[in-house]
């Protein structure tokens, strides 16, 4: 642990991704690697591979959720149980429709919703996939390529300055449009627009697939 | 039903994001239950945030970690792996098409039934529901009688309204079931509903908290019908 630690969640070059991988992650893995370490889980409850899964990122969403304001012990808590949530429906996780990652951050983000804003009722979107016939039409039915997430990677990077703060302000803190009109003295307007051309300019060529 | 109207993306990146106050999220997701365009742009803000999840980089896995580690293939042995289902209970009941069910994301706030709704007069030809839930209490619905002019007004606030039932008219255009109008503040609008059905709609503030005269602000207007 070091003085750093509260820091540098808060710094403001969130996109770190010149880093070195976090010292539990020799070898950085793809997109493809965690499909296969979760079809592994899936399929035969493979325990080497969910603690592999586990080790990478029960850091990063304990991480995500303490960004979420929620207070260090239930961040923990909420951790273990999108962890554990991962192992229970492994069976429902399809490669083809998004990142492990993708899913973790839709698993968490609903916990904290359901359990930190103590709206048990709300009704989510499920966390697994949408009915198949509707899934059918889906243009992002395709699979997401270790190429698409380099992309997006860069094009989060390259994000001017206020845009970055504003989908840092949104996805970190789940701070609302009039939350961060008022924390950075902006009209409503102006924070809209701004994740609007963000929003834009992540998105990659992604209706290519079914050509 | 395809929708013609749909949310701002900034609108769909806050859903993605989970930083909707509680009623707007149930009134975009109830656009997003019909509309299968704003459900592919989800996907995408949501790659960006397992994206932004990826890219994290804790400085170290805390001293805890071996604990939680040990505690987690410990939890591991108690919890079987659930085999998936495809098509839930509720999508059954949704293909019955049973006509007085209300969308899927409203009935924790309005119950789950069209005519149980308790409707009360708010002005002529106005009915208006308070959502029951406490986190929901920016959240309305709003049942307007066909062919009816309202006042031109704006919003104080950023305001999401999905259209239910029947649809009407304003200088953004024509919205009928399953159309989206996400207005910020400085909208000026006159709506004029079509004939026919009354126009149905739920409407959502952002940050409640931020406005606590809005719903005087809102009522100010029909009032004065």
């Amino acid at each position: 642990m070091t003085p750093d630690t509260t820091r540098s969640r808060w710094s403001l070059s969130p996109f770190e991704t010149a880093r070195a991988m976090s010292t539990n992650d020799p070898q950085p893995k793809t997109a493809e690697d965690w499909a296969a370490e979760m079809a592994a889980v899936s399929s035969r409850g493979d325990r080497d591979s969910f603690m592999r899964i586990y080790d990478h990122f029960f850091p990063r969403v304990r991480l995500y959720l303490r960004g979420q304001g929620s207070p260090e012990a239930v961040a923990e808590e909420l951790a273990q149980e999108a962890l554990l949530r991962l192992w229970q429906r492994a069976g429902m996780f399809d490669a083809s429709r998004g990142s492990l990652a993708t899913w973790l951050f839709r698993i968490a983000r609903n916990l904290h919703i359901d359990r930190v804003r103590q709206e048990r009722y709300w009704v989510s979107l499920p966390e697994g996939a949408e009915p198949a016939e509707e899934a059918a039409d889906e243009p992002f039915s395709r699979s997401e390529s270790y190429a698409d997430h380099v992309d997006l990677v860069r094009r989060i990077e390259r994000l001017p300055a206020t845009q970055a703060r504003l989908i840092r302000m949104s996805y970190f803190e789940a701070k609302s449009h009039s939350e961060i009109a008022a924390e950075l003295g902006m009209p409503l307007g102006t924070v809209k627009s701004g994740l609007r051309r963000a929003f834009l300019k992540l998105q990659v060529e992604v209706c290519g697939g079914a050509a | 039903m395809t929708p013609r109207h749909h949310p701002d993306e900034a609108t769909l990146v806050s859903y993605a994001a989970g930083a909707l106050s509680d009623g707007m999220r149930a009134v975009a997701a109830t656009h997003l239950e019909v509309c299968s365009h704003c459900r592919s742009q989800l996907a995408g803000a949501e790659r960006i945030g397992g994206v932004l999840l990826s890219q994290r980089q804790p400085t170290d896995a805390g001293d805890r970690f071996p604990q939680l580690r040990a505690e987690m293939l410990a939890r591991l042995d108690a919890t079987p792996q659930v085999k998936p289902v495809l098509g839930g209970k509720d999508d059954a009941i949704a293909r019955t098409g049973d006509t007085d069910l209300l969308p899927r994301s409203l009935r924790p706030y309005f119950g789950s039934s069209w005519r149980a709704l308790r409707w009360r007069w708010t002005a002529p030809g106005v009915h208006m529901i308070r959502s029951s839930r406490p986190t929901g209490d920016n959240l309305i619905m709003l049942k307007i009688a066909p062919g009816k002019s309202m006042p031109v007004h704006s919003h104080g606030g950023a305001e999401l309204t999905q259209i239910l039932k029947g649809a009407y008219d304003d200088a953004l255009g024509h919205f009928g079931p399953g159309d989206m109008a996400d207005l910020d503040g400085e909208t000026e609008h006159q709506p004029i509903t079509s004939p026919g059905v009354p126009c149905i709609c739920v409407a959502a503030l952002d940050a409640p908290l931020r406005f606590p005269g809005w719903f005087a602000r809102k009522l100010q207007p029909l009032v004065r019908l």
